[in-house]
């Protein structure tokens, strides 16, 4: 057989060496085309990630035993010696950057495999890589010095599962850097400057939603093919909103930035929600961000916790008499009991504060003319179980106001408490929200509700009198920071603070995983979660539509209304094609429902992988172990390219 | 010793005065000063008096064991605590200040000196205890001269005398409900109880198919409301906020939208389909539409939304507006806004309110449909601008918006109490099928009856019911047919009931918590028992072993000492723990006792006699108070000892009746107790 000059650039070489030419026969296979290759450079080194990358035709040479005959090349062929692996910018959903070895030559769901693997972040299939929105290049690059995590050290490795070390995987536990890098990707980040969420992109109509899912790479088909090039950034995002088995035990990292990809989703209103609901998910924000600061030792769920628990509940027995003694020592001594001023706003009398002496017992507050007389019968005894408790507060105008709804047969009862201060306001509110919830001032949460109470009024105080002022960044949070940038808008940080405050009550006792586990499902249980929408242009129809693409239906949407027009489950579709040529995807459901429309803001493909990847996630299930059927997500989504 | 016995009739006196304020505890407050709370002890009933009479016998008996038991459990706890006594902190001793302090403050109150008549609420239980101790410790510390007692069984001592001090505390509602055939059954309810037990306890009582539509409801003519308990609802609290001269009614009923949504799910969540589809929707579908939205990681509300009537605040007009459902609570569209989230103004939020329908609003109030609901906190019970009335267009859209509602409310908890009440009503389908035959032969039945008899605190002819065996039983005495089975001497036709068979009144005596417990599932303490007998009926291992098996580790031993080894002696050395042990002994000897046959042939109402009671219950004659308490401490006080001392327990027993009989400092309760005497005998009278 003839020989032929084969032309090979080896880009190790350094970008002006000239190409290495071989000579080769047709029937040789690639290996051995690349075995002649590194012997020609005379360079020892570990050449076994790399890999022959044909130019023209945008692919891998992977086969090694296929013959240069059966890839069809010829002496044209422009053929490049690269390494697989190659580095990666990688924009994680906590916003924070990191650089790492990606595979460039496998289909994108297996780089994701391998990146999540890297990360220890469990069910990769609901993963996927997105282009970044281009951001708007200011004169002042100032995001040029934006911090960098590398972990392109990190050895590839191929099993299924990394070893745990410490919680963690082995390959962080190395340095105290690496595991700096572990405990950014498991542990939430601090609210972000309301600048920060105002600077962001938001998007402003579903048709806006809309072109974010034109960016998702294609899972088939491998990075170098889809045009990302060495040290390009991509976002790593949840993309399939069907979040399986969530385990807080094995899932720190996948929970961690799962909570920030709904949290900026809410931030900027990717996601709508009501007002009631993003104060709660403000006060979440709040406390998950207190909290982690203060149990940054959350991964650490190892065994030995195990042993201890059994060593903990003898001690809890123990415990459990001595409380005895503390309790009664708090209950008896250091009940709360106070010169307040009450108030009962009675239709029209606008009759003032009357100052009467104040006692706490239990649940109850009972009040009498003075303080000598508290030994006696008081004037009245309210039972606050049950009752509703809100503050109306102002710190700069001393004016510190409990209002009180008190349940009764006849309706509800409002009462203020007047307390002189500060002090006096935070312990008496505690006991106020303890008792509405039925808890006495005993309850161990007494005191740490006192301290949020006092943070709360400490952030009103702060964002109050330092106006324009660099915010004093220890303790406080600026509540612009936990609301999207329409209550920026609608209201002041300081009338901000009370509504969340008022929300933060209901959470304040969650543990961070309670919390982050609130923060997921609220918004789990919103209307519009899990949508994803395309614009589309129905077969017969004359204008764009939208197409919302939910895990367990698809939904038609009326631009012009608003409103959803037509709702399609996927348990009841029979099948769904999609016509390459004219690039329209066709839906039969049950019934001989037939639908059929062309994609506008996304590519067809991309639609046809969503609704293959939503069925793939609903056959995941616990009897089928846990190992990924790779094979079948490819069958599912993988269009004609899977053929 | 002498110390010993010093301090242990010190302790007897204040165990006098805690038992007094025990008794007072269940029976109505004379006064309830309270202004915002009154607490009627009896629910239906115009008067204590009349629910009393309303009782059944056998809860009558029920009733009178659990006042009994409750002072066992205290004694029992004293016991267990003198044992402990080094311990300084050992709560023991203090006991007893609170109850005067409790008296002083309110008739109602119990132990804790902190309670106020309205605080009628749980709360803590421990707090009370823990005041009391303070005082006393010094005596105790004196004792530690004893040799170490492992640190572990003191905690347990402590655990255990905590639990009873819980148990102690707890408030018990006599309580009338409604059937549909417009009869009533009067029941026990403690405040611990959860709807689905008292559910339990009714198809036990009323031979019911036990589907899962039955439900308790409460109607309030006065708004003209009704709502369904939910099953997982604890039934004392609501009903502790009718208004003393309530004519709120309890219902026992079927009602079919209960759970209508885990039957039909997608009428709920599919509701915008054309009713075609939805009739014919597959199984396969329904049971999809359960999972993907009762059993991800976030509970899905169906989405709702529609035009409903708004009564607005004490106008008497009804506006429309639209209103959406979410899970956080009902929006509606402001005028001229847009749907979209932002926009939307919260109309309720569901922490504080309770969803009820409405009957007959159309003339009541003008409405524009017989298809309203209202919210409501649930303590308001008279009209008021805080009630929220809303009307629909259809029962669809009533019920709808009703579910919906619950959905968003409670959550998973609803899904648990379908699943719960489908499980209760598959196995009673299969009992009703196995047992109807069976009831019928003596042979079979046998067993159960005999385990139930003493729950029923010997509804005497009860034997009948077949149906209700597994259930009642199953709560108080775990091991109906296995006992049977293990031990020969009951197989004596027990439908008879003259005589208290001894194994019955062995096995009443042989576990105190049992006693306690008997009507009243809730007093789980038999769970462990149980446990280690083979659980006839898989139902009542269910009820009871969530609930508290710490308290438990007496039981145990009894169990195993009846179960398996009639002969109790040998367990009775063995076992740690003096007190079972001892009862354990004793029952044994005591069976044939004197008391039960003589006083009362027919009823087993041996039980309480066993259990310390002695039937005559005014004259208290028989023991002496104050030699009786003593001796029981020291039996306990001697554990290694072994059984000797039979006379102890039956004093025991006997004391705290005493007190309540004679009760001298808390007149409500030694009236009640007298009361419950005195109806007793009636009863049996007339038989």
């Amino acid at each position: 057989m003839a020989a032929w000059d084969l032309s090979v650039t080896v880009v190790d070489l350094g970008p002006d060496a000239p190409p290495v030419t071989l000579s080769v026969t047709s029937d040789l296979h690639v290996g051995g085309v690349i075995l002649k290759l590194v012997e020609k450079t005379q360079i020892k080194r570990d050449w076994s990630d790399h890999a022959l990358w044909w130019e023209q035709k945008q692919k891998w040479l992977l086969r090694t035993a296929w013959t240069l005959e059966k890839y069809e090349i010829h002496a044209d062929a422009r053929l490049l010696f690269i390494p697989q692996h190659k580095p990666l910018r990688l924009g994680l959903p906590n916003g924070i950057t990191l650089r790492l070895l990606a595979s460039f030559s496998s289909p994108v769901f297996q780089t994701v495999m391998g990146i999540c693997r890297m990360l220890n972040i469990r069910h990769p299939e609901e993963l996927s890589l997105l282009r970044p929105v281009e951001e708007k290049k200011k004169k002042k690059d100032k995001d040029s010095a934006e911090e960098i995590y590398d972990l392109t050290e990190v050895p590839l490795s191929s099993a299924s599962r990394p070893c745990l070390y410490n919680g963690m995987p082995a390959h962080f536990a190395d340095s105290p850097q690496m595991e700096a890098i572990y405990k950014m990707l498991s542990i939430t980040q601090p609210p972000p400057a309301p600048e920060v969420i105002a600077k962001q992109y938001r998007p402003a109509s579903v048709v806006d939603k809309a072109h974010i899912n034109g960016r998702w790479l294609d899972s088939s088909r491998c990075l170098m093919q889809q045009g990302i090039q060495e040290n390009d950034r991509v976002w790593l995002r949840f993309k399939y909103f069907a979040f399986y088995d969530i385990e807080p035990k094995y899932d720190v990292v996948r929970l961690a930035q799962l909570y920030e990809q709904a949290r900026w989703a809410i931030l900027l209103e990717d996601i709508d929600c009501t007002e009631e609901e993003m104060m709660l998910f403000g006060a979440l924000q709040y406390h998950i961000s207190k909290v982690s600061q203060s149990e940054p030792q959350l991964m650490s769920t190892s065994a030995a916790m195990d042993d201890l628990d059994s060593a903990l509940q003898s001690l809890e027995v123990k415990l459990e008499g001595e409380k005895l003694a503390m309790v009664d020592l708090l209950s008896t001594n250091q009940q709360l009991s106070n010169v307040t001023v009450c108030f009962r706003p009675k239709r029209l009398t606008l009759k003032g504060y009357k100052q009467y002496w104040f006692k706490f017992q239990d649940t109850s507050i009972s009040y009498f003319k003075s303080k000598e007389e508290s030994i006696g019968e008081p004037i009245q005894q309210i039972n606050l179980k049950g009752c509703e408790v809100a503050p109306d507060v102002n710190v700069t105008a001393s004016k510190f106001l409990i209002r009180l709804l008190i349940p009764a047969p006849e309706g509800m009862n409002e009462v203020y408490l007047r307390c002189e201060n500060e002090q006096q306001y935070a312990q008496w509110m505690a006991g106020c929200r303890l008792a509405s919830k039925g808890k006495s001032l005993a309850d161990n949460s007494f005191q740490s509700e006192i301290q949020s109470i006092r943070s709360f009024l400490a952030m009103q105080k702060t964002n109050a009198g330092s106006h324009g002022n660099a915010h004093a960044a220890d303790e406080s949070i600026n509540t612009h920071s936990l609301v999207s940038p329409r209550y920026h808008k609608k209201y002041k940080a300081k009338q901000l603070t009370p509504r969340i405050l008022d929300a933060y009550q209901n959470v304040a006792q969650l543990s961070l995983t309670d919390a982050v586990m609130r923060f997921l499902q609220i918004w789990q249980a919103l209307p519009d979660f899990g949508l994803s929408y395309v614009v589309v242009r129905f077969k017969g129809s004359r204008k764009d539509e939208v197409l919302g693409i939910a895990p367990n239906r698809l939904i038609r949407i009326d631009l012009g209304v608003g409103d959803v027009v037509k709702t399609w489950r996927y348990n009841n579709m029979k099948q769904w094609n999609v016509n390459w040529d004219i690039r329209q995807v066709a839906i039969e459901f049950e019934g001989n429902i037939n639908i059929a429309f062309s994609c506008v803001t996304a590519d067809c493909k991309i639609v046809h992988e969503f609704i293959g990847g939503y069925i793939f996630m609903s056959t995941r299930s616990r009897e089928k172990s846990d190992t990924l059927n790779e094979e079948l997500f490819h069958k599912l989504t993988g269009g004609h390219e899977a053929l | 010793m002498d110390d010993i016995d010093a301090m242990f009739s010190d302790l007897l006196g204040e165990m006098d005065l805690l038992t007094q304020s025990l008794g007072e505890e269940t029976p109505p407050p004379a006064s309830l000063p309270s202004s915002n709370q009154e607490v009627n002890f009896s629910i239906g009933f115009t008067d204590l008096n009349e629910s009393l009479n309303e009782l059944e016998d056998n809860d009558l008996d029920a009733l009178m064991a659990d006042l009994v038991a409750d002072l066992n459990a205290t004694e029992e706890k004293l016991a267990a605590e003198i044992q402990g006594l080094k311990e300084p902190s050992l709560p023991a001793s203090d006991l007893p200040p609170p109850p005067p302090k409790g008296l002083s403050t309110h008739p109602s109150s119990s132990p804790s000196p902190m309670r106020s008549s309205s605080s009628s609420s749980s709360s803590d239980v421990s707090t009370p205890a823990s005041s009391a101790t303070s005082p006393l410790p010094p005596p105790q510390s004196t004792k530690p001269s004893k040799e170490e007692i492992e640190a572990q069984m003191k905690a347990d001592k402590i655990k255990l005398a905590l639990e009873k001090l819980k148990e102690a505390k707890v408030k018990k509602l006599v309580v009338k409900v409604l059937m549909n055939d417009g009869s009533s059954k009067t029941l026990m309810v403690d405040e611990r109880q959860t709807v689905r037990e008292v559910l339990d306890n009714l198809f036990e009582k009323t031979h019911c198919d036990c589907n899962v539509d039955w439900s308790l409801c409460e109607t309030n003519p006065e708004l003209q409301l009704e709502r369904a308990f939910e099953d997982h609802e604890n039934l004392v609290e609501p009903l502790l906020a009718w208004t003393r001269d309530s004519e709120n009614k309890v219902l026992f009923k079927e009602r079919q939208e209960k759970y209508e949504v885990f039957k039909n799910p997608q009428n709920f969540y599919l509701w915008k389909k054309d009713k075609k589809a939805l009739k014919d929707i597959k199984d396969k579908d329904k049971e999809l539409l359960i999972q993907e939205n009762f059993c991800g990681t976030s509970i899905i509300v169906p989405d709702l939304e529609g035009v409903l009537y708004l009564k607005e605040d004490g106008k008497k007009s009804w506006k429309q507006r639209l209103f959406q459902l979410r899970a956080s609570g009902i929006y509606y569209v402001p005028k001229g806004k847009t749907k979209s989230s932002r926009d939307l103004v919260c109309f309720v939020q569901f922490d504080n309110v309770n969803v009820y329908y409405g009957q007959d609003f159309r003339s009541k109030y003008k409405a524009p449909t017989d298809f309203c609901f209202v919210l409501k906190h649930p303590q308001i019970q008279k009209e008021s601008q805080y009630i929220k009335y809303l009307c629909c267009d259809d029962a669809r859209a009533m019920n709808l918006w009703v579910t919906g509602i619950r959905i968003a409310k409670y959550g998973v908890s609803l899904y648990d109490n379908f699943k719960t009440a489908e499980k209760k009503a598959a196995v009673s389908a299969v009992w009703t099928n196995r047992s109807t035959p069976s009831s019928s032969n003596a042979s079979t039945p046998s067993p159960t009856i005999k385990a139930k008899s003493p729950s029923q605190a010997n509804g005497h002819a009860s034997s009948p019911q077949p149906g209700p065996l597994s259930q009642n039983v199953g709560n108080t005495l775990p091991p109906p047919p296995p006992p049977c089975e293990i031990l020969p001497p009951p197989p004596p036709d027990p439908v008879p009931s003259p005589p208290p068979p001894p194994p019955l009144a062995a096995k009443n005596l042989a576990r105190p918590p049992n006693l306690t417990n008997r009507h009243l599932p809730t007093n789980f303490p038999p769970p462990p028992a149980m446990d280690n007998l083979p659980p006839p009926p898989p139902p009542p291992p269910m009820d009871d072993s969530p609930e508290a098996p710490p308290d438990f580790l007496p039981p145990p031993p009894p169990a195993a000492g009846f179960g398996s080894l009639p002969p109790p002696p040998p367990p009775v050395s063995s076992l740690p723990p003096p007190p079972p042990a001892r009862f354990g002994g004793i029952d044994q000897s005591l069976p044939p006792p004197p008391p039960d046959p003589e006083y009362l042939p027919p009823p087993p109402p041996p039980v309480f006699t066993g259990s310390g009671a002695p039937p005559p219950p005014p004259p208290p004659p028989p023991p002496p108070p104050a030699p009786a308490p003593v001796a029981a401490p020291r039996a306990a006080v001697r554990p290694s000892g072994s059984l000797k001392k039979v006379p102890p327990p039956p004093p025991k027993r006997t004391t705290p009746p005493l007190h309540g009989g004679g009760g001298g400092g808390g007149g409500g309760g030694g009236d009640f107790m007298s009361e419950l005497m005195l109806a007793m005998q009636k009863k049996r009278g007339d038989h």
